[in-house]
Order: C-alpha cells, then structure tokens, then sequence
C-alpha cells in the first residue's frame, strides 16, 4: 500500500474497501470461464489484487459474465444478480455479451446484456487474455474512485425498464419485482 | 487499584485475540499462496475485507438469523477472558477448564440456530456436519481435559499454567499422549483442511456461511478468527506452558505455522471418515494417557 493512500483510506473506508476487495461470484456462463481458474491459481493469481472468488453471490460483490448468454442462463444470470449485496459491479467478459460475438444470429443466446442487468465495463476479445481481468480490474478501480461504477444504481433507478427487458426476453417471472417499480408517465 | 486493573485486562484481552487472530488470518492467505507459488494477498486482506464487509448491505432473514450470529460471537468474546493470555487472565477464578468445555459449545450452536433461519439447503448440511465434528472431536477433547486436570489436581488453567513453570511443559510429563492426541484433534478444531468439511466451499458453497452477506459475513469471520486464537491459546496453555505476553504469542505462532502446513498437505475427509478418524486413534491415544495418569496419581 502507498502512503499516499492513507489520506484515502482515512477519507473514505467503505470506497477503498470495495476496491481492494472484490470477491468475484462462481458463475461458468459460458467458454470464458476457462480464462478464469489460471487467473485465480498459481500462473496469475488474482489474490495479490484481492480478487477472490466467493462461494456464494451473498458474498460477492463483483460479477464477471463470461462469455455468451443463452437465454436460459440469462435467468440465472438476472437471479444471481438480485442476490447479490449492494454495491455490486458487473463486467461483461468477451465480445458475446456485448454484441452476440459469434452468436449474432443465434436463436437462443442473447445480445446486448445490458438491456438486462446493468454492466459496468467490458472485455473486447474472443477470448480476452487473462492479463485483461487484471486490466479490467484496475480499470474498475479507477471507476469506484472516481464515483462512475454506480451499475446498481442506474437498476434500482431503471429498474422498469429493465424488467420490461427481461420480461420480453424469458416470459413471465416466476419470482417478485426486487424494487417498486416507478410510473413512466408522471 | 486491582479492581482497575481487572477492568483493563477485561477490555485489553479480546483486543489482543482479535488482533491475533486477524493477523493469522491474513498470514494463513499469504502462506498457503507462498506455498501454491503465489506472490499472495497483502498480509492487512483481511481486514481490508472486513472494512468491505461492513460497508456492504447484508440481508436478513429474521430475528433468529441475526441473534444466532451475535450469540456466537459473544459465546467466543466470553471464551477469551477465561484463557490465560500470557498472565492476562480476567475471570481467572471462575470456573476454569469446566467453563471452557460449555461455552465453546455456544459457536456452533449459535450458527446452527442462525442457520436454521437461513432455509438454504446448503447451510443445513454445513450445519449438520458441523454439529457432528463438534461431537466427534469433543470426546478426545474431554479425556484430555480429564486427565490434565486428575495429573493437576486443579480445574484452573491458570494453575496449570503456574505448575508447568516450575516444572516443565505438560508435553515431556506422563502427559506426553494427550498432548499428542490434542495435536490430532487440533485440525478439527480449528476447522482446517483435512476436517473444513463444514464450510467447503467447492462442494456445498460454503455450507454456513452461504447466506452471510456484509456485516453478518463480517461477524462470522470475527468468530473464525477468536475461535482461531482460543483453539491455538488452549493448547499452548495447556501443553506448552504459557509463558509471558512475547513468548506465548510466539509459541502460538509456531503451532498455527504447523496447522497451515497440515492444511496445505492434506485433501478434505468425508464427514463419515473423519468421524471414524476422530473416535479411533485420538480417542484411544487420549484414552491410554488418562488411564496412565490415574495409575501414576
């Protein structure tokens, strides 16, 4: 730690703890998921940036979605991400969750993941190499400091339209609206 | 003067294993990635995630699920003024060794009842084998008390303490066999790699701490890490003399180097088998050592 970043931490702990310590959630969406065991082992080690995984999304605070969406997992997707704690940021990983990639004309993945959940930042590639989740992660460094991460904010705001979104996406949702949703029209 | 003084110590204690066990906590992490060939976590990640943990918004699942938490971790808070901490001894009269065997009882049950209240599946397995290894390693544990305390004559740890520094160490005494049995229950106790069945992560998310979000996961890792010093505080108490404030927490520190080369050499157990583990070689070897100390006395 540098000593200029005791000011910070002295200023503002609740910032700079979610910044060192971002807990990533266990989710395989998709082939990114490969990149993902040599960064958190031996060759990359993640940890040195205090990035772990976390058993369980109640512990998370950072989801990585990696690689494409199908629509089935776009539920499970959306689910895990109503479970996590706020703050809670999201990262799209690969070029599919942000324009469909390869699966641009597929009949069951999805294209643009954020119409459905917020994302915070992207990976461009197919396949990212691992250095870029570290890239990705000082990146959302810079976004926690200066206050622009606010994913969960925007759903909590937008939260309407993005259940509009995911409603026309799966169908009926089986499970409650997470925030009052506001009336477009006044 | 010494009623100040007994107040001190009450507020000093806790302080000492809560700082103890959040630096074993991150030395732990940094260890087992300097064995993985890691560069490892900052050796501060520890409370850089309890900071985290605080400032993040946890959920409740009712009233037992938030006073289950707070009943374990006041359960160890209790724990610690009743352990000897290098002639720091707040309640140093009250009840000694017979104390410790019930209160150390609070942690698992108050998780259990917090649990319970979770309704995740995954947490009432953690729950179950929890209960069970606390079951399992409860018997060596009390034949190693009841012969330290038949070889003592006393049930005060501080007397124990006291006797082995005009002696030597209970481990090169006639009680050499319940040291070694309580070096082999230790890894249960501390819920380290062969027996951390109750909290894996790859197989049941977790177990107990699946439900924990912010400053309810905060609270649970609080608890690992007093439980952390009272397990290691115990036995070098018990076995190893005690001594003044540096040379305890150097000798803690020695015995938890060796619980994370035993966690970082050997895979997990099944609950089953480390049941079976538990109840046959400590039992026997801690059994042996209370049957030689009552023909000896």
């Amino acid at each position: 730690m540098d000593r200029n970043q005791i000011k910070k931490w002295l200023e503002s702990p609740g910032k700079m703890g979610h910044k060192y310590s971002l807990w990533a959630v266990y989710f395989c969406t998709g082939c990114g998921i490969i990149e993902i065991p040599p960064v958190i082992t031996s060759r990359w080690d993640a940890e040195r940036f205090g990035v772990l995984p976390a058993p369980s999304p109640r512990q998370a605070n950072l989801f990585l979605i990696t690689g494409y969406v199908s629509v089935k997992t776009l539920k499970a997707i959306i689910k895990t991400y109503e479970q996590m704690p706020e703050p809670k940021y999201t990262v799209g990983f690969g070029s599919c969750p942000i324009n469909g990639g390869m699966y641009w004309d597929s009949y069951n993945t999805i294209k643009h993941l954020d119409k459905y959940i917020p994302i915070d930042g992207w990976i461009a590639g197919c396949m990212p190499r691992p250095e870029a989740i570290f890239i990705a992660v000082t990146h959302l460094w810079t976004l926690i400091d200066k206050g622009m991460a606010k994913g969960y904010v925007k759903y909590r705001e937008n939260y309407g339209r993005y259940r509009e979104n995911q409603e026309k996406a799966l169908g009926k949702l089986e499970w409650p609206r997470l925030f009052p949703i506001k009336d477009e029209n006044e | 003067m010494v009623t100040v003084m007994k107040i001190l110590e009450i507020i000093v204690s806790p302080l000492v294993a809560l700082i103890v066990g959040i630096f074993f906590l991150g030395l732990f992490r940094k260890m087992m990635a300097r064995i993985q060939w890691r560069y490892g976590p900052p050796l501060i990640q520890p409370v850089i995630d309890l900071v985290r943990l605080f400032n993040q918004r946890g959920f409740s699942h009712g009233a037992v699920f938030d006073l289950g938490i707070i009943l374990s971790l006041a359960g160890a808070l209790v724990l610690v003024l009743f352990i000897p901490i290098g002639g720091m001894c707040p309640l140093a009269n009250s009840g000694g060794l017979l104390v410790i065997l019930y209160v150390m009882l609070f942690a698992p049950i108050g998780i259990a009842l917090s649990g319970g209240e979770g309704a995740n599946p995954n947490i009432s397995i953690g729950i179950s084998r929890k209960l069970i290894l606390t079951l399992s390693y409860e018997v060596p544990f009390i034949f190693i008390i009841l012969s330290l305390m038949s070889y003592y004559q006393t049930i005060s740890i501080v007397e124990i303490v006291k006797a082995q520094a005009h002696y030597h160490w209970s481990l090169f005494s006639p009680l050499f066999l319940s040291g070694v049995a309580y070096f082999m229950i230790l890894p249960a106790m501390l819920g380290i790699r062969p027996f951390d069945m109750a909290s894996a992560p790859q197989e049941i998310s977790s177990g107990i701490d699946v439900e924990y979000g912010g400053k309810y996961l905060a609270f649970s890792q609080i608890e690992h890490a007093l439980s952390l010093f009272i397990v290691i505080a115990l036995f070098v108490n018990l076995f190893l003399g005690g001594g003044n404030l540096p040379v305890f927490l150097l000798k803690m520190l020695a015995v938890f180097v060796c619980g994370v080369f035993i966690h970082a050499s050997f895979p997990r157990f099944r609950i089953e088998q480390a049941t079976k583990y538990l109840w046959f070689w400590p039992t026997i070897i801690s059994f042996i050592s209370l049957i030689v100390i009552q023909l000896i006395r």
